[in-house]
């Protein structure tokens, strides 16, 4: 065991985790060390120095406090050794001295056997709930919300916590980290403008976040860094990252615009940032200073928001690995008021069919526009915004440019549908879903079209294998629209839920649905309402809007299983480049799953049975699915089910009555 | 052999680990939960921790992002 090295602990041999602080080392092997400063979610402070112990270590002997001392090698530790125990005395009196009312104070006093000070007077303050000068205060503003609006002033004796000048700071948003982490009460949380019903159990459940996000963040998602582009990273080694108009999942230039790219060489883009004020995760980001090099702002500098994910994977999918692009497609799409997702997809289209011959220079006004024409794309994007040129067509979007170039007689009309990745008229986000079935009915089932937040299950179905069966997708299928769809309902952030993790999330049950989360939300609902929520009264409280919503989708000619139909770039390899890239995969496929054997036969031949074999897995796991949901065989909510749900007013049932099947 | 996900098997090594594991698989996700044999393995234990010949390992990566 490489990384476990034996101490000794008051004369009893442990063994610890090398790099483990000092007093977590003792208290682990039984011994009791008195402390004021330390939280268990803070870096240790080292302040109130009642956590000395004497150390021996490399022959010689030293009193340390063990809070910030890091366990790096053997060595031995008294946690009261004589001089420890006159020292802890000694500090024991000085506090009571100063605090005497203090209950912590006098706890840690009767425990030095300590009952008075020789310490009182001018400088003695009789309250119970007195600062105590920890720090811990302090330490929270900035660990858990990246903010220093708590801090110390003064010195000496007139040193005592402050916001900066004595005023109130415009910064602070009421988090109540700092009363959270006061052992002695002296900060206290006077106002609830939102009037919560129960404001202790919403803080506890903030408080819990906060400390994950200071705790556990930096070896996790690092969000406080990259924010949602450290996934990038993860998508291109999953082969996941969407390349060349969703064809392959990753591609060697990936790595140029990795996170971690961004982090080094556009600052300010490693520091935490937030999207709204007090968000511990503070997961936004931004580039200072960026000189634009096209466009009508061509040569100012600006500040860039993002880039996010779906920023970075939709210039992948474009082939444009080139950082300065990415920030400078990411600004002027924010200027114009251009999505990210649906600009690049569009662009990814148009430049597959480029390439294909389907439109030529002559088309395109003499843009070349290949995988990875970085400029091109640019003066496509301006195009859009000025309403001239090639652009124009381009900004209709992916359904209407390939209905379009089908209606002109260009190319093959199948190819043209099998490429134009868009379902109910909306861009694909930023995910290759080929080998994920679940996915493919998580994207292109989704209510508003193909986007990424319904169900976004992947890694459960392609890489954990959590979903073997159609009833299990399709369950999976109906917890996670839901509980998603609950998010926006409640008008939350799900980031909290899936982008830091319990460190105990290992133990769950279904550690995938990251249980201590949601009940965390669940307990944020209850202190806000009163009402107390599990599992089944949310999926009911979502499954209602996300019902009226399907029939509202069949009323603008949307909500049926002809729509809910992917493009079958989606769901497999539609050129013979495309299924030769994975060659070894699919036709392993073709072994296992058909028992056809591959030797032999002519790309074209596989393609097709592969084709055959996934398009019907598709069907069969609508199917399913529709049924879980309580909609008929069209994908139409049932009378029966809108009964269930208390939804079946006339009006709703109107929108649907047409579409109802006799039954079986 | 070891058998991962009920989806696919890795040649065991003497002194295999559960991080050894993953590396073989080229799983460096960030966020995966571990059990050998259905007992669950710490995070922290991933470098330790050694994996027995024959033995079921689920390595489920909890899905961020999203």
């Amino acid at each position: 065991m490489a990384d476990k090295i034996s101490i000794v602990v008051n004369g009893k041999a442990v063994e610890v985790r090398k790099g483990v602080r000092l007093l977590d080392a003792v208290r682990e092997a039984g011994a009791s060390v008195p402390t004021l400063c330390r939280h268990k979610d803070l870096m240790p402070l080292g302040s109130c120095r009642l956590c000395l112990c004497e150390v021996e270590c490399e022959g010689r002997t030293e009193l340390v406090t063990a809070c910030d001392y890091v366990v790096e090698g053997p060595l031995a530790v008294v946690t009261d050794s004589a001089e420890v125990v006159r020292h802890r005395k000694t500090l024991a009196e000085l506090y009571l001295g100063r605090w005497p009312n203090v209950p912590a104070v006098k706890a840690i006093a009767r425990r030095a056997g300590v009952s008075e000070s020789r310490f009182v007077g001018e400088f003695t303050d009789p309250e119970p709930k007195s600062c105590i000068l920890c720090g811990r205060c302090a330490a929270a503003c900035e660990e858990f919300v990246l903010e220093c609006i708590v801090g110390f002033a003064g010195r000496g004796m007139e040193r005592h916590v402050a916001m900066p000048f004595h005023q109130v700071d415009p910064h602070c948003i009421g988090c109540t980290s700092c009363a959270h982490v006061c052992p002695t009460g002296a900060i206290e949380i006077v106002d609830d403008l939102n009037r919560p019903v129960d404001p202790r159990k919403i803080q506890s459940a903030g408080m819990r976040v906060n400390a994950e996000l200071a705790t556990l963040d930096k070896s996790q998602c690092r969000m406080r860094e990259m924010g949602t582009l450290n996934i990038l990273q993860v998508m291109d080694k999953y082969d996941l990252l969407p390349v060349h108009n969703f064809q392959y999942g990753c591609h060697p230039d990936a790595k140029k615009i990795y996170g971690t790219v961004f982090r080094d060489q556009y600052p300010p883009q490693g520091l935490a940032d937030g999207c709204w004020p007090g968000c511990s995760m503070a997961c936004a980001k931004t580039a200072d200073g960026f000189e634009l090099k096209t466009g009508p702002y061509k040569g100012q500098r600006v500040t860039v928001d993002g880039p996010e994910y779906e920023t970075g994977g939709g210039c992948a999918n474009m082939g444009c690995f080139d950082p300065h692009f990415v920030l400078e497609f990411n600004f002027y799409c924010d200027t114009y008021g251009i999505d990210t997702i649906s600009a690049s997809t569009v662009v990814a289209f148009v430049m597959e069919a480029f390439e294909a011959g389907i439109i030529t220079t002559h088309d395109t006004g003499g843009l070349v526009l290949k995988f990875g024409a970085c400029d091109e794309t640019l003066e496509m994007l301006h195009q859009m915004a000025r309403g001239k040129g090639f652009g124009v067509l381009v900004g209709q979007g992916v359904r209407w440019l390939k209905e379009r170039w089908i209606e002109e007689g260009r190319g093959d009309p199948q190819f043209l549908r099998d490429i134009g990745m868009e379902a109910k008229g909306l861009e694909y986000s930023q995910y290759v879903s080929k080998e994920s079935l679940a996915q493919q009915c998580g994207y292109t089932m989704a209510i508003k079209g193909p986007q990424h937040d319904e169900a976004w299950l992947i890694f459960m179905d392609m890489v954990n294998n959590q979903l073997p069966t159609f009833e299990l997708k399709a369950e999976a299928l109906y917890y996670f629209p839901l509980w998603r769809t609950w998010f926006g309902l409640m008008g939350l952030c799900k980031l909290l839920w899936n982008d830091v993790v319990p460190a105990d999330n290992y133990k769950e049950k279904e550690p995938h649905k990251i249980p201590g989360h949601v009940r965390n939300y669940f307990k944020y609902f209850e202190g806000m309402t009163g009402i107390p929520l599990d599992e089944g009264k949310m999926l009911d409280q979502s499954a209602r809007v996300y019902n009226l919503q399907r029939c509202m989708s069949y009323m603008l000619g949307k909500g049926t299983r002809e729509a809910d139909l992917p493009p079958y770039r989606a769901v497999g390899p539609v050129t013979a480049k495309e299924y030769e890239s994975r060659a070894e995969r699919y036709d392993k496929q073709l072994r296992e799953l058909l028992g056809i054997d591959p030797t032999g036969m002519s790309t074209a031949e596989k393609m097709a049975r592969l084709r055959a074999h996934r398009e019907e897995q598709y069907g069969k796991t609508m199917d399913v699915v529709y049924r879980r949901r309580g909609w008929n065989r069209n994908g139409v909510p049932t009378l029966a089910r809108l009964k269930e749900l208390g939804i079946d007013l006339p009006e709703i049932v109107a929108l649907v009555a047409d579409a109802q099947e006799p039954e079986a | 052999m070891i058998t991962v996900n009920d989806s696919q098997t890795v040649e065991w090594t003497a002194g295999l680990t559960v991080a050894g594991l993953l590396k073989a698989l080229g799983w460096d996700y960030a966020l995966i939960a571990v059990t050998i044999d259905g007992q669950f393995v710490a995070p922290e234990d991933f470098d330790s921790r050694p994996v027995p010949d024959g033995s079921a390992v689920q390595a489920i990566h909890i899905a961020h992002g999203g």
